[in-house]
């Protein structure tokens, strides 16, 4: 209880607001350098995906935004990035998917999860959206047919 | 770890080894608290005069069941607590200033949901402060003090990490360092591991050494690395009179040798380890050296790829303490490198991986067709085999077959409104687990079609049929989804054991998003099997009941 006491009062005492920055977390690229996730998403709103190989619906939703990004990107400039929180065994099979899959989008790899950890995401597909500073202006979590809409609508929202 | 398998006392002759080791981990509790206040109240002083507040992040996770009394189960592999009730919950908060980080996740099981190790080896109902750290990084150095998870290379010495779903968390408290400078990287930890809802006595200690040989000489073209790790697991138990005429040491060294290498669409890995002599399971009776290998060669090309995988696994199963037992006492990662199905039918008898006699492998080809006008219009092509044989010095000479399936599934989306899935997967698997050459096969087929009625209004309908002459023989299964865009899901299914039980395993669910909280409340009958999860499986027993799943992160 102590633990939980002291936890409080520092959150109190340092008078915190909820989270609205990327954290400077790093992950793997697809040519397998080590990158700040900062640094992947510098420069536009971004949609960050958090996805697994065994995730159904987190594949499902990629699939869905790789068929309509082409379209977005008509109306609103930005990126998608697929965050695979497949371990080092898993993770040659994600990129494997990614290529086979045809995704025309940017894929990261953060195999220890320190960025899943650090975003909080306890349940995949969880999807962020990024302004260009960085700063997290939506989070989703699961996926069903549709939802990419409201990705849409938001995109739309932080681009006017 | 009292209430693990073996509750003999402990002499009173410990050793002053252990003794400092415990001496050390409360003081790392200890440290922990001091650095973690006197930083946070630092930060919250200097933010005040810079205006940077820092930010705050968090997720909760709820996993409640009811369970209700069901004369249809077997009531040798299925449970009925007499409280009814059960409940896994996990409260994460994380604070963030710049490289400075610090963060707790609370646990609490009241009691523990049924299945899961916790219930048995962690008295089930306990509130606990599952994990706390406090973290400094920089871009080439860094410093985490607390809970620290970590894997060295593919995980075959060490892992450690949390998978809710098995309810498997065994992170390690102590210190970690890691050095990074111009294609060197360098880390290295010091602590104990967590046990359920302990910590062991054994201590563990590690490095890792990774060079860039391609980044240290300026080689852009490719991507070339060569990396070694080393863990020595410390647990006092020769003077205990279960182990004293088991051990020879008290110490297990572990390495592991590696090389990666990527050119254009090629990549191709390696590894090998090794361990000293080590008791392999709970119930070994000798001490054994281990290795293993693993290869990997990939190669994409545009919408082409394919990546083939070998390992061979000789007593590589690691305890984090040989005093306990379980899934949850594992230090080590070796999970079944086979297709990690999600329909029903395919996945009714997962693979279980062999870690002490395993060898075999698998490949996987993937194919995108693409409409060169619409990209409403594709195929997507899966096809994955893989095989795994017993280590023929475990199987009195003879390497029998421990599993083999080939799966092929085609994806086809006909345009904006209709999607369809199509698998088939033939199993083969060894009811024995390898000490008999008799096997069972399975051969499921499975059509999925989801139908979008509007943009956000749309229909998923599975068909499932297992066909099988052995065990339980036919099966059939379907699900019926509804699903309004972005927030609601209504979900209903069966399985129905036609061939020889003729018991339905029925589920209905409706789930509720909003943002990134989500709320989902369901009824079913839950067969007795495996629940796997990353290749990693635990056995749950068949029950029937409502459960309750709250998962929400801030």
């Amino acid at each position: 209880m102590k633990l939980i006491a002291a936890f409080a009062s520092m959150v109190l005492t340092a008078g915190m607001i909820w989270a609205q920055d990327l954290p400077d977390v790093s992950v793997e690229n697809m040519d397998g350098e080590t990158v700040s996730i900062r640094d992947v998403v510098r420069g536009k709103p971004a949609v960050i995906s958090f996805w697994g190989v065994t995730c159904k619906p987190c594949i499902t939703e990629l699939n869905a935004l790789n068929e309509v990004m082409e379209e977005w990107l008509e109306d609103v400039d930005f990126d998608i990035i697929a965050v695979s929180v497949d371990d080092s065994r898993f993770s040659s099979r994600a990129r494997s998917m990614a290529q086979g899959y045809d995704w025309q989008f940017k894929c990261v790899f953060d195999k220890n999860q320190d960025l899943k950890r650090a975003m909080n995401v306890s349940l995949t597909p969880q999807t962020f959206i990024v302004d260009a500073s960085g700063n997290i202006v939506y989070s989703h979590s699961g996926y069903t047919p549709g939802s990419e809409y409201e990705l849409y609508d938001k995109l739309m929202e932080i681009s006017e | 770890m009292a209430g693990l398998l073996n509750t003999a006392a402990r002499p009173d002759t410990a050793s002053l080894l252990q003794a400092a080791a415990r001496v050390v981990s409360y003081a790392a509790v200890r440290l922990f608290l001091a650095v973690f206040l006197a930083a946070t109240a630092s930060l919250a002083m200097e933010a005040r005069e810079k205006r940077n507040w820092g930010t705050l992040s968090g997720s909760l996770e709820s996993n409640s069941i009811y369970y209700m009394h069901d004369a249809g189960l077997d009531p040798s592999s299925s449970v009925n607590p007499d409280d009814r009730f059960g409940t896994n919950n996990y409260l994460k908060l994380d604070y963030m200033n710049g490289r400075f980080s610090a963060g707790l996740q609370m646990e609490g099981f009241l009691p523990a949901l049924q299945g899961y190790d916790y219930l048995v080896y962690g008295n089930g109902r306990k509130v606990i402060l599952g994990s706390k750290y406090v973290s400094w990084q920089d871009d080439m150095y860094g410093f985490r003090v607390g809970d620290i998870f970590e894997q060295y290379g593919n995980g075959l010495i060490f892992r450690s990490y949390e998978d809710r779903a098995l309810g498997f968390n065994n992170s390690l408290e102590g210190v970690h360092g890691r050095f990074d400078w111009k294609g060197v990287h360098l880390s290295a930890m010091f602590g104990r591991p967590r046990l359920y809802l302990e910590y062991a006595e054994s201590m563990v200690r590690g490095a890792d050494l990774c060079l860039s040989l391609s980044e240290m000489t300026g080689w852009d073209a490719a991507s070339l690395s060569i990396e070694g790790s080393y863990v020595n697991r410390y647990e006092n138990l020769m003077e205990n009179e279960l182990f004293a005429d088991l051990l020879t040491t008290n110490s297990l060294d572990m390495y592991s040798a590696r090389a990666n290498f990527d050119w254009k669409g090629l990549s191709a890995k390696f590894e090998y380890a090794g361990k000293s002599k080590d008791l392999p399971d709970a119930a070994s009776r000798e001490m054994l050296t281990g290795n293993a290998i693993l290869a990997e060669l990939g190669y994409s090309y545009r919408r082409f790829s394919v990546l083939g995988t070998f390992r061979r696994l000789v007593n590589m199963n690691t305890m984090i303490s040989l005093n306990a037992a379980g899934t949850g006492n594992t230090l080590n990662y070796l999970p079944a490198l086979t297709r990690q199905h999600t329909y029903m039918l395919a996945s009714l008898n997962p693979y279980q991986v062999n870690a002490n006699g395993e060898i075999g492998g698998q490949a996987d080809v993937y194919y995108s067709l693409r409409s060169k006008t619409t990209r409403s219009k594709y195929w997507n092509f899966h096809v994955n085999f893989s095989t795994y044989y017993t280590d023929a010095s475990h199987t009195g000479g003879r390497s029998n077959l421990l599993w083999r399936d080939i799966n092929a599934d085609v994806e086809r989306q006909w345009n904006k409104r209709w999607k369809t899935a199509v698998l088939v997967s033939i199993q083969e698997w060894s009811p024995s687990h390898g000490m008999q050459e008799s096997t069972y096969a399975s051969n499921i087929f499975v059509v999925d079609n989801t139908c979008k009625i509007t943009d956000k209004m749309s229909v998923r309908l599975e068909l499932q049929y297992l066909y099988s002459a052995n065990y339980e023989k036919d099966w059939m299964a379907g699900l019926l989804e509804f699903n309004m865009a972005p927030h609601w899901s209504v979900t209903i299914s069966d399985m129905y054991n036609h061939g020889s039980s003729g018991k339905h395993y029925y589920n209905a669910s409706v789930s509720y998003t909003r943002k990134s909280t989500r709320i989902q409340l369901g009824y079913g009958r839950v067969r007795a099997g495996y629940i796997c999860s990353g290749g990693v499986c635990r056995w749950t027993p068949a029950y029937t009941g409502a459960n309750l799943t709250i998962t929400s992160s801030f």
